[in-house]
Order: C-alpha cells, then sequence, then structure tokens
C-alpha cells in the first residue's frame, strides 16, 4: 500500500469512526425516544461523513476502493432488510417508518446524485450496464 | 436500570476496536517489512499523523479521567491546568524543528541516541530510558487502572478490573509489539480522533444534563454561596509556606498560583519526555510542526481543555452524580451506544500514550542499554524480537501493578512528568544553548531528578522506609516538585557550564552544532522581533500560568458569600483562562511562524558520515559486564534489606 493510499484510508477510517457512529447513535438514539428531530440529526451525520469520504477521496484522486463499495452496498442491504422486517412486524411507530422512509431517500438520491456528477447521466447507467461482446463491436 | 441489551453495545464496539486495530496493525506490520523499519516507521510518518498523534498523546486520559476529576474536587482552584494546551505546545514551538534537523542529519531515531551522540553520555540515555519505563508503566499504568474501574463498574461488576486490564494490556501488547512505531502512528491517528470526539461528546452530555451553559454557571454561582465555596473559584495567593501535603494543613486551601506554574512546568515535560522525541524523530519532515503546534495542539488540544473538560469537570463539581463516572452510568442505562462509542474514545487516547510508553521503553531497554553494552552483536532481527518480548513483559508488570499494587503505581506515575521536565536542560543544549557542556547537561539532570524524588512521595517514603525522616512533605511551598526539580538542575548546570570546557564535544555533537547553526539561522525579521517575543512570552506566562492568576480571581467580577457579581456569566477566574487560551494560541502562532521556531523548512538532508573506526570484538568485555551489574544489583539489594532492617519503620 502506497503512503498516499495510507494516508486516505486514515482519513476515511477517522471520518467514519467519528461522524458515521455519532449518525448511528443517533439514529438509535431517535429511534428509542420517538424523535423525528434526533432521527434527522443521525441522517444527517450519515450524509455528511458519505461528504467528508467524497471530499477525501477527490483529494487523492481516487474513488471508493472495491471494499468500500461492497461494505456499503452490504450495510444499506441490511438496514433496508431491517426496515421492511420491522414494517411486516407492525411494531414501528410512524416516526420510526418516518426516519427509515427519509434516511433510504437521501441514501438513494445522494447515490444517484452522486454517480450523475462523477459520470454524467449516461455514464451512470453504464456503471450497471453489461456491455456485451455484440454491443461494443456493433458500432452503433 | 442497566439490563442486558444495554450491556451488548460496549463489547460490540470494543470488537469494532479491536478489529479496526488488527487491520492497521497488519498494514504496519507489511509495511514495515516485518522488522526492517518497526522503531521508527523508516522516519516515513506524515506531518499531520505526527501532530494528531502527539496532541493525542499529549493530551492522553489524563486530562479527562485527571483534570476533570481534579476539576469535579476542587473547582478552578487551580487554573493552570485550564492552558494545558498552550503549554504543552511551548517545549514543541522551541525544541521539535531543531531536534527533528540533528536527528535527520545524524540519522537518530530516539531521545537516547539524541543524548548519545550529541553529549556521549551514559547516564542521560538511562535517564532517558528510564523515564520512558516510567511513563508506560506508571503514568499510562494509572490512566488504565481508572479505565478498568470504569469498565468494572459499567459492566455491573461482571467484568472485574484485572479482566479489564489484562484485556487492554493484550490489546495494547497486539498492535505495539506487531506494528511498532507505524502502527502507532497509523493507529494513533484513529484512536486520536475517537479521544478528542470523546471529550467533546462527554461534554455536550454534561452541559445537557445541566440545562445547558447559562444553568451550569447558575450552579456553579449557588456553589459560590456555600460555606468555603468562594475557595472553589479562586487562586490562593501566590505562595503559601507549608511544608508540603502529608507534612502540614494550609488554611483555605493549598493551590496557590504558583502550584499552577509548577504544574505547567510537569505538563511541559512531556514534550521533552521521550516519547513525544519518538514520534518527532520518526516524522518525514520538519514541514508540519509549527501547524501541529498552533492548530492542532494548542487550538484544538487547548480549547478541548479549557471548554470540555472544564465544563465535565463543572458538572461533577454542582451535581457528584454528573462526575465523569456517574455520567458514563447515566448513558449506560439510558443511551448505552453512545456510551459505548464515548467510552471507547477515553479508551483510545489512554491506550495511545501506553502503546507509544511500551515501545519508547522497549526500544530503550534492548537498543539503548542491552545492546550496546551487554550484547553488541545482537542481529536486527533478534533487537526487535527481544523488543517485544519487553514490551510484553513491561505490560504485564503494569498490569500487575495496577491490579497489586496501586498506592506504588500512583507515585510512580507522579513521577514522569517532573522527572521528564529535567530533560529540558540537554533539549535546550542541542538546540539553542550551545554552552550547555556535556558535564553540565548530566550533572544538571542529575540533581534535577534529585530534587524531584525529595519532593514527590516516592522519594520522601523510600527515605522513609530506610529510616530517613526529611522535615518536609509533597510539594512544599505549594510547588510542584517539577519546579523543585529544575531549581536544582539550573543551578547545577550553570556553575558546571561556567567551570567546564565549552568546545569539549565529540566529532557528531560538533557537526549538529555546526549544521544547525548554518541551515536555521533566523531571518533578519524574526531577529528583529526577538526582544518581542521574549516580551509577550514572558508576559503570558506570567499572566496565565504565573502569579499574575491572582488577576484572574477578579478582572470578570467578584466572589462573595452571596455569590458574588460574575460580569461575563461565568467565574471570573474560568473567563481568565478563556481569554488566555486564546491569547496562547496567538503567542503560539507568533513563535511558530513569525518568529521561525517551527515554520516549515524543506530541504534535503544527507547523512553525516563518521570517520570510520575499527569495530573489536566485545563479546568478552560486554560479558564481564553483564557479569558486574548482576553482582552490583545483588549488592545493592542486599545493603537495602540491610539498611531498611536496621532503620526503616
Amino acid at each position: 500500500m502506497s503512503t498516499l493510499n495510507t494516508e486516505r484510508d486514515l482519513l476515511v477510517f477517522s471520518i467514519w469512526a467519528v461522524l458515521g457512529f455519532a449518525g448511528l447513535a443517533f439514529l438509535l438514539e431517535g429511534f428509542t425516544r420517538d424523535s423525528y428531530f434526533v432521527c434527522l440529526l443521525g441522517t444527517a451525520l450519515i450524509v455528511a461523513a458519505f461528504v467528508a469520504h467524497i471530499i477525501v477521496n477527490f483529494l487523492f484522486q481516487q474513488g471508493f476502493r472495491p471494499g468500500e463499495t461492497v461494505l456499503g452496498i452490504g450495510a444499506f442491504g441490511v438496514l433496508t432488510f431491517t426496515f421492511i422486517a420491522g414494517v411486516l412486524s407492525g411494531s414501528m411507530s410512524m416516526v420510526d417508518y418516518y426516519s427509515g422512509l427519509t434516511l433510504f431517500s437521501i441514501l438513494i438520491v445522494g447515490f444517484i446524485a452522486y454517480l450523475s456528477t462523477r459520470h454524467g447521466l449516461r455514464g451512470a447507467f453504464s456503471r450497471f450496464h453489461v456491455k456485451t461482446a455484440v454491443s461494443e463491436d456493433s458500432g452503433r | 436500570m442497566i439490563n442486558a441489551g444495554n450491556l451488548v453495545w460496549l463489547p460490540l464496539y470494543a470488537l469494532f476496536y479491536v478489529a479496526v486495530m488488527l487491520f492497521w496493525t497488519r498494514v504496519a506490520a507489511r509495511e514495515n517489512g516485518n522488522h526492517e523499519t518497526y522503531f521508527s516507521a523508516g522516519h516515513s510518518l506524515s506531518p499531520w499523523i505526527s501532530a494528531l498523534t502527539l496532541a493525542a498523546a499529549s493530551l492522553s486520559g489524563w486530562f479527562l479521567l485527571g483534570g476533570s476529576a481534579e476539576i469535579a474536587a476542587r473547582g478552578f482552584a487551580q487554573p493552570g491546568v485550564l492552558q494545558a494546551g498552550i503549554v504543552l505546545a511551548l517545549p514543541g514551538v522551541l525544541f521539535f524543528k531543531r531536534m527533528w534537523f540533528v536527528g535527520q542529519r545524524l540519522r537518530l531515531s530516539s531521545q537516547a541516541e539524541l543524548f548519545r551522540s550529541y553529549f556521549d553520555s551514559k547516564f542521560l540515555v538511562v535517564v532517558s530510558v528510564v523515564v520512558a519505563v516510567v511513563f508506560a508503566v506508571g503514568f499510562a499504568g494509572l490512566q488504565l487502572r481508572a479505565l478498568s474501574e470504569l469498565i468494572w463498574m459499567l459492566s455491573g461488576g461482571m467484568i472485574s478490573p484485572l479482566v479489564a486490564s489484562f484485556f487492554l494490556g493484550v490489546v495494547l501488547f497486539a498492535y505495539v509489539g506487531i506494528g511498532g512505531m507505524r502502527a502507532i502512528g497509523y493507529f494513533g491517528v484513529i484512536q486520536s480522533v475517537l479521544a478528542f470526539t470523546a471529550i467533546v461528546g462527554l461534554a455536550g452530555f454534561a452541559l445537557m444534563s445541566s440545562g445547558g451553559f447559562a444553568a451550569l454557571n447558575a450552579g456553579l454561582q449557588t456553589l459560590a454561596q456555600s460555606p468555603d465555596g468562594g475557595g472553589l473559584f479562586q487562586v490562593a495567593g501566590v505562595i503559601r509556606f507549608s511544608a508540603g501535603l502529608g507534612r502540614d494543613v494550609v488554611m483555605g486551601h493549598a493551590e496557590t498560583a504558583l502550584t499552577s506554574l509548577s504544574v505547567a512546568m510537569a505538563f511541559m515535560g512531556f514534550q521533552a519526555s521521550p516519547l513525544a522525541a519518538k514520534i518527532v524523530l520518526s516524522t518525514r519532515n520538519a514541514n508540519g510542526f509549527a501547524a501541529g503546534q498552533t492548530w492542532v495542539m494548542a487550538g484544538i488540544v487547548g480549547g478541548i481543555i479549557a471548554f470540555g473538560m472544564a465544563i465535565i469537570g463543572t458538572a461533577g463539581l454542582i451535581n457528584p452524580q454528573l462526575s465523569l463516572g456517574g455520567m458514563l452510568a447515566q448513558l449506560q442505562a439510558a443511551s448505552p451506544w453512545f456510551m459505548a462509542w464515548l467510552f471507547l474514545g477515553a479508551v483510545a487516547g489512554v491506550q495511545l500514550l501506553a502503546g507509544l510508553g511500551l515501545l519508547t521503553a522497549g526500544e530503550g531497554l534492548v537498543r539503548h542499554i542491552y545492546k550496546p553494552y551487554f550484547h553488541s552483536s545482537l542481529s536486527r532481527v533478534a533487537t526487535v524480537n527481544l523488543t517485544r518480548i519487553v514490551i510484553a513483559l513491561l505490560a504485564l508488570v503494569s498490569v500487575l501493578m495496577q491490579s497489586l499494587t496501586p498506592v506504588t503505581l500512583s507515585a510512580l506515575g507522579a513521577l514522569a512528568l517532573p522527572l521528564a521536565f529535567q530533560l529540558w536542560t540537554p533539549l535546550l543544549g542541542i538546540t539553542w544553548l550551545r554552552w550547555i557542556t556535556p558535564a553540565a547537561a548530566t550533572v544538571g539532570v542529575g540533581f534535577g531528578i534529585a530534587g524531584v524524588l525529595l519532593t514527590e512521595t516516592m522519594g520522601y517514603e523510600v527515605l522513609s522506609f530506610l529510616g530517613l525522616e526529611l522535615p518536609w512533605g509533597r510539594w512544599p511551598w505549594t510547588i510542584h516538585s517539577a519546579a523543585w526539580g529544575m531549581a536544582a538542575n539550573i543551578a547545577a548546570f550553570l556553575i558546571i557550564s561556567a567551570i567546564t570546557n565549552r568546545n569539549a564535544f565529540g566529532a557528531e555533537a560538533q557537526e549538529a552544532r555546526r549544521f544547525v547553526q548554518s541551515t536555521l539561522r533566523m531571518g533578519p525579521r524574526a531577529r528583529v522581533l526577538g526582544a518581542a517575543a521574549w516580551s509577550v512570552a514572558l508576559a503570558w506566562i506570567f499572566l496565565a500560568v504565573g502569579p499574575g492568576l491572582v488577576f484572574g480571581n477578579f478582572a470578570f467580577g467578584t466572589v462573595d458569600a452571596s455569590g458574588g457579581a460574575w460580569s461575563v456569566g461565568m467565574p471570573s477566574i474560568w473567563a481568565w483562562a478563556l481569554l488566555f487560551w486564546a491569547l496562547g494560541v496567538g503567542l503560539i502562532w507568533f513563535l511558530s511562524y513569525k518568529m521561525e521556531m517551527a515554520s516549515p523548512y524543506l530541504m534535503d538532508i544527507p547523512a553525516y558520515e563518521p570517520p570510520r573506526t575499527l569495530h573489536h570484538d566485545q563479546t568478552r568485555v560486554e560479558g564481564e559486564r553483564l557479569r558486574k551489574l548482576v553482582v552490583t544489583g545483588a549488592l545493592a539489594f542486599i545493603l537495602v534489606v540491610l539498611v531498611a532492617f536496621s532503620f526503616g519503620s
């Protein structure tokens, strides 16, 4: 691992150790107290962590690492599963429900916005579009 | 009410902490090539990494655990503590840049090597190593013990302090033993931000629990109305001529302005310690010292101490249930996720200091004492492995002392800062005062150590054990042992410097002096500002931590039986401390940048090549030396036992 990569990773770890965990703690606090405002604060901190992560990526001229992407998508999947399980079990309050929706909406919109600004609208779509040999060679 | 669900969070966060630690230890070990750059990370740590780890190691857990407890118990009677960020930055500004240049020129990686190369003094090498050991075992051990007791409390008694301290010791050894200095630097960054966040978070919780800043100060004003309450918000004069703690009772309270000044001197000891030198000499270049000392140490750490630590302490002062332990217990019951996160920050800060201390002490014992004097043919791999064993042993000793001999540990820990402060003299000789001769530096430090020991619990207890009762106790005249030691130190080195040859330096020292003088010559503007810098620095010291503190008693209001008139909504002495913290940041900026004492300076420094000398086989001599050491140690032990048996109590 080069020195620059190490320093970038250290900053990323530090950002998530502070903002990520603070966000998680405020989300849990909000769910416990049934307070939408506290949940919103948690969401804002998580968004701040993402923004700081992207700024660090920009400063070091790098993108998200494959491990980070996997971890992010994995965490998103676990959160989604937990949220759906909560809704189906009927144990969620309206504050929990709206807090969850807010978090997911912001994460999804933020994700699309990030891809669009980084790769352009068409490029963002291409990140998920599997190019076949035919489509590459067809020249259309 | 604490239930099983609440207890899950602390182990869960601890698991995360250990996972991150293992990740960065692995990265460090791979970059080290196992043993190649184990001791100093190949002198490649980034300046910002060094700045952060230095700041957090200085902050450690002391200010959260000890500093807030001090305020919770005695209020603002010792306001010099609130200037710790500035007094910690001052020696950094004074020493680090020049120390790094000398170290880089002579390719040195520790303070002990610096002393050996410059002064050719075995005594100073041993003192440097002993100070590192005292920091690793005593100072850090004391803080780890406090954490272990908090873990015991937070786990509802399920985890005993011994098990907790053993766990903390194992985590320490895992990353220091495997990853060395690089792991301390890398993992130190994450520990630093966690430690800073913990204090800020706990201060926020203390504020919320107290009903806000105005309510907190209203509580303080109510407290001031109680009998003896006024003393909590005032410095008790400039000096009290008492015989010292344990020997004499002082009317009122014993915290005078000179207590604050001498405690500030003790804090200054950390930046002169071998631990700070270890980070400085492992840094890639000297470009970050000014920013590190000005913005990170004086600005962020200073602010965290002057605001955060003070808020946590005052909350505990008003309501003992909001002392650190009580606050964590409340959080454990109501918001265990917050408690686990913030407590982990406290653990991280202490572990950073302890890890750094263990590495420096282990390296010192093996590389600077055992190898050069008893086993010079030891290979690089064997040196690293032996250091790992010594680190494990030191960690074990610390863990055992935390449980078995807490009083001795406390006395030992109290020696760390004042002893390190005595190393100012040789460091001044290397960096600024060229007229301090090797003999003067050595004798000065010797006298300084004697001064510290004779005014600290450890010293007079040992003498008492041997049958010699001193007429004074701890900190006579309400002056900390660091200042007593320095008084003896200064007297000795001035006299010896005056009567010894000022040119009696070895080849490496001559080269270091020539190199520093030719490359770090002050610019014309800095020379013009010299007098102003002296004036401003001395005025700040006088008013912020010295006798001028008595003006702080009434500068922003009064304290009397009715609570007094607090013109800025807080105790006058706290407002005074905050004002001088802000001015102190300006002072550090001025000294660092305008006076060029720590300003960035980029240049390639070629290694100095000493004249080649023939190496003789030392095996027989070293074996003889080891035998003599063992015999002397055994004789000394027998002698001490006999004296204690004959005269001791």
